[in-house]
C-alpha cells in the first residue's frame, strides 16, 4: 500500500521510501517522513492534486506523484 | 562575538532578528553570490547577529538553502543560535541535530511557545537543555518577551566550549569517531556526509570509509542516508516525551478555516473575492482618493516655488530646471505612493496570516499544466505591486529552471507603476468602456504569461522532474509590528529608487528636452537633443504606433528607468509640466501626441506593459538569475515579444478600422 491509496483523515504508518531521485529523497526524509512515521491525510486540494498531510506536529503538501513512492501501512 | 540565526522558514527568524537588533542593520551581500544579506548588532553589546536564509536542513533543496549551508560550513563566527518553532518542535529539532554536528557552540531560542499553550501543550525548556546539552531560551519574538534573557545566555557564553550529545546507534558512532580522525575541518559533520555517501563527498577522498560504510549497510539493510535520517528523528521522538507534554487534541483552528478556505467548490471563489478586495481597496478606494491629492500638493509647491524664484528673478533655466523637470517627474512617482502602501499591507497580511501558502497549494494543479507550480503564483501576485519584491520571493522554488522562468515571467504582470500608463489611455480613449480595456490587458497579460510558460517548458524544462513540497502552516493572526516593518521596508526602497534613479533621469529628460546640440537653453522642443535622437529611434517604433513620433518613442523608451516615467515624460513633453496624468490635456491639446487613437494607443500600452520592465526589476533579475547573460536574455526575450505583439495589435486593429 502507497500512501495515495489512503482516504481522507485516515492515517498511516510508513513502511519504505521508495523515491528515486536522490536529491528528493533527502529532503522527503529530512522534512520527516522516515519509517514508522504516522501520516494522517489532511486535505486534498480542490482540483485533487496536491495532498496535504499532516506528520510530526506539522503539515506539508506534496503531489500525488511523490506519495504514490511511499509505502506505509493503515493503522485501524 | 559572531553569532549566526538559524531556522527554519516561518519559524519568526525575522521578528527575533528584529527583535535583537532594533534598528542597527545593515544590508549587504552574499560572498559570491548577490542575495541581500542582513547583518545588525545588539545595542549596548559586542554581539553581531547574521541573519541566514531559513532551512529545513543542511542537506540544500534551494540555492536560498545553499547559502546558509555554506556559509555554516566555510565562514568564520562564535555561536549558532538555532530559533525553534515550539508548535513543530519535531522537525525544528532535526535541522538542531544537525547544527550540534557542526562542533560549535548551539543556543536554542524556543519560540511561539504562547502559541502551542493555547492548543494544549506544553515545552519544559530545563529539561530539552538537559537532552540536548546546550543553552534552551524561551521568546516570543512578536512579543519581544524574552530577549533579555536571551542576550545575557549569548553575552556570557564561552564560545570555546563546543555542544557534543550522543544521537546515533553505538555503530554510527563508532564509524563517525574512527572517520573524524582522517578529517581535518567540520569532523563531525563531514564524517555523516561521507557515510551518506553524500554527491559532494566523493568516497575515492576517503578509501578507507568504504570498509565502514559496507559494514553498516549489511546491518541496517538500507542506505546510509536513510538511517540516519532516521536516527536523528528516532533520537528526538525517544525524548520528547520528557520536555514535551500534551494536555488534548482536538480539531485546530487552522482545519476549522481551511474547510471553508480550501473547500472543493469555495476556495477559488474565494481567492477571486480577496484578489478582488486587495485591488479594490488598494488601486480603487485610496487611489483614486489620494492620487489628486497629492497631485494638488505638488502643484501648489510648483506654483509656489515657481512664484517665489521669480520674484527674486532667478534664471529661467534653474525655475524650468526645478518645477517642469524634479518635481514633475518625481511627483508624478510619489503619486501613487499611498496605494502602494495598501497593496504592501494588503500582501503582507496575506503572506503572513498563511493564505498565501494555500494559494499555493490549490493552484498547484493548474499551474502544473504549464510548467510551472503553485509556488510560482506567490512571485505573480506580489509582482502585481511591485515586480522588484515579486522576482525576490521567486527565491523558494526549489527547481533551479522553474525558479527562473518564474523570475522571467513575473514583469508580465501589470505592476503598480503600470498603472498611471493605463489609466491615462484607457480613460481618454474608450471613455465608459475604459476599465473593460484595463481588465483585457490583465487578461492579456496573464495569456501571455501561460503561453510563455508552455514554450518554455516545451523547450527548456524537457526532462525536468517536477516535484512540490511546501509546508502549510498554520493560521496565524498577523503581526501589526512585523506588518509595519515589512510595509515601511517595501515603501522607503521604493521612494529611494525615487530620490535616486528618476531624479537623475528627470533632470536628464528635461535637459535633452530644454536644449539643443548647441547647447543652447529654450529652443523648441522639436529642435532639442531628445527629438533628434527620438526621430532617428522612430522608425524602429514605427509598427508599433503606424507613426512617426519621436516623442512617443523616447516616452517607450524612458519606461525602461520607471514604468512612471513614461506618464511623466509625456507630461514633460507635452509642454504640460502640471497635471501629468490628465489625460485630456495631454492628448487633445498637444500637437506631439494628437497623432493617438484607441488602436495604436492600445499596441502603444501593450509595449510598454510586456516589454523589458524597469532598471529596479532589471537588477532584482540580475541579482536572482545570477547571470548577466540570463538577464540579457530574458529582457530580449520580454522586449521581442512586446515588439511582436504590439505591432500586430496595432496592423490588425488599423486593418479593421478601415473595413469598419
Amino acid at each position: 500500500m502507497v500512501l495515495t491509496d489512503l482516504k481522507i483523515h485516515q492515517k498511516a504508518v510508513v513502511t519504505k521510501v521508495n523515491i528515486t531521485n536522490a536529491l528528493l529523497k533527502r529532503r522527503i526524509l529530512d522534512m520527516g517522513i522516515t519509517s514508522g512515521v504516522v501520516i494522517e491525510i489532511k486535505k486534498i486540494a480542490p482540483l485533487g492534486d496536491p495532498i496535504d498531510i499532516s506528520l510530526r506536529g506539522y503539515q506539508l503538501c506534496l503531489r500525488k506523484n511523490e506519495l504514490s513512492q511511499i509505502e506505509c501501512e493503515v493503522i485501524k | 562575538m559572531r553569532v549566526c540565526l538559524v531556522g527554519n522558514q516561518n519559524s519568526g527568524k525575522t521578528s527575533l532578528f528584529n527583535a535583537l537588533t532594533g534598528m542597527n542593520q545593515k544590508v549587504g551581500n552574499w560572498p559570491g553570490v548577490t542575495i541581500d544579506r542582513k547583518e545588525g548588532i545588539v545595542k549596548g553589546t559586542d554581539l553581531e547577529i547574521i541573519d541566514l536564509p531559513g532551512v529545513y536542513s543542511l542537506n540544500p533543496f534551494t540555492s536560498e538553502e545553499k547559502i546558509t549551508r555554506d556559509f555554516l560550513l566555510n565562514e568564520q563566527y562564535d555561536v549558532i543560535l538555532n530559533i525553534i518553532d515550539s508548535t513543530s518542535i519535531e522537525r525544528s529539532l532535526y535541522l538542531t541535530t544537525q547544527l550540534i554536528d557542526l562542533g560549535k557552540r548551539v543556543v536554542i531560542a524556543l519560540n511561539m511557545c504562547d502559541l502551542l499553550k493555547k492548543k494544549g501543550y506544553h515545552v519544559h525548556e530545563d529539561i530539552l537543555s538537559e537532552v540536548l546539552n546546550l543553552p534552551v531560551i524561551k521568546v516570543s519574538a512578536l512579543k519581544n518577551e524574552g530577549i533579555d534573557k536571551l542576550i545575557k545566555t549569548l553575552e556570557s557564553m564561552d564560545k570555546n566550549q563546543i555542544s557534543s550529545v550522543k544521537i546515533f546507534d553505538d555503530d554510527i558512532e563508532k564509524a563517525v569517531a574512527e572517520l573524524s580522525l582522517k578529517i581535518s575541518v567540520n569532523q563531525r559533520y563531514n564524517a555523516l556526509k561521507i557515510l551518506e555517501e553524500d554527491n559532494l563527498y566523493l568516497k575515492k577522498d576517503h578509501p578507507e570509509a568504504e570498509e565502514i560504510i559496507q559494514k553498516l549497510k549489511n546491518i541496517y539493510n538500507k542506505g546510509l542516508d536513510e538511517v540516519i535520517a532516521d536516527e536523528r528523528y528516532n533520537f528526538i521522538v525517544k525524548n520528547k516525551s520528557l520536555f514535551f507534554h500534551s494536555d488534548r487534541q482536538e480539531e485546530t483552528i487552522s482545519d476549522k478555516l481551511d474547510k471553508v478556505f480550501l473547500n472543493k467548490y469555495a476556495a477559488i471563489p474565494i481567492f477571486v473575492v480577496i484578489m478582488a478586495l486587495v485591488y479594490f481597496l488598494s488601486v480603487g478606494l485610496v487611489g483614486n482618493f489620494t492620487t489628486g491629492l497629492i497631485e494638488s500638493l505638488f502643484e501648489l509647491i510648483k506654483t509656489s516655488l515657481r512664484s517665489g524664484l521669480e520674484s527674486i528673478s532667478a534664471w529661467p533655466w534653474l525655475i524650468s530646471l526645478l518645477c517642469d523637470g524634479i518635481i514633475t517627474g518625481i511627483g508624478a512617482v510619489l503619486n501613487f505612493i499611498p496605494q502602494l502602501i495598501i497593496l504592501f499591507i494588503c500582501i503582507s497580511i496575506l503572506e503572513t496570516c498563511g493564505y498565501m501558502s494555500r494559494i499555493s497549494f490549490f493552484l498547484d494543479r493548474l499551474f502544473r499544466k504549464f510548467g510551472l507550480s503553485g509556488k510560482s503564483i506567490i512571485p505573480f501576485i506580489v509582482g502585481s505591486g511591485c515586480s522588484v519584491p515579486g522576482i525576490m520571493t521567486a527565491r523558494t522554488i526549489e527547481n533551479e529552471k522553474e525558479k527562473k522562468v518564474t523570475i522571467l515571467l513575473t514583469p508580465f504582470i501589470p505592476c503598480s507603476a503600470k498603472l498611471p500608463v493605463i489609466t491615462l489611455f484607457t480613460t481618454f480613449f474608450f471613455g465608459s468602456l475604459a476599465w473593460l480595456a484595463s481588465v483585457s490587458l490583465y487578461f492579456l497579460a496573464i495569456i501571455i504569461i501561460l503561453l510563455s510558460a508552455i514554450l518554455f517548458k516545451k523547450v527548456y524544462m524537457k526532462d525536468e522532474t517536477e516535484h512540490y513540497i511546501l509546508e502549510l502552516p498554520e493560521y496565524k493572526k498577523p503581526s501589526f509590528r512585523y506588518v509595519t516593518r515589512d510595509v515601511a521596508e517595501k515603501v522607503w526602497s521604493f521612494i529611494k529608487r525615487a530620490g535616486t534613479i528618476i531624479f537623475v533621469c528627470s533632470v536628464i529628460v528635461w535637459f535633452l528636452t530644454s536644449f539643443s546640440w548647441t547647447f543652447q537653453y529654450g529652443v523648441d522642443i522639436e529642435n532639442s537633443i531628445l527629438a533628434s535622437i527620438g526621430s532617428i529611434l522612430a522608425y524602429i517604433f514605427y509598427p508599433v504606433i503606424g507613426h512617426l513620433s519621436w516623442a512617443a518613442t523616447v516616452s517607450a523608451l524612458l519606461g525602461i528607468v520607471a514604468k512612471e516615467q513614461i506618464v511623466s515624460t509625456m507630461a514633460v513633453i507635452a509642454g504640460l509640466a502640471d497635471n501629468a496624468s490628465n489625460g485630456s490635456l495631454i492628448f487633445a491639446n498637444s500637437r506631439i501626441f494628437s497623432f493617438f487613437n484607441g488602436v495604436n494607443g492600445y499596441a502603444f500600452m501593450v509595449f510598454c506593459l510586456f516589454s523589458a520592465p524597469c532598471l529596479g526589476a532589471i537588477s532584482a533579475m540580475r541579482k536572482e538569475l545570477n547571470s548577466k547573460k540570463a538577464m540579457f536574455k530574458a529582457i530580449a526575450y520580454q522586449t521581442l515579444l512586446a515588439y511582436v505583439l504590439a505591432s500586430l495589435i496595432n496592423g490588425i486593429g488599423t486593418l479593421v478600422m478601415l473595413i469598419i
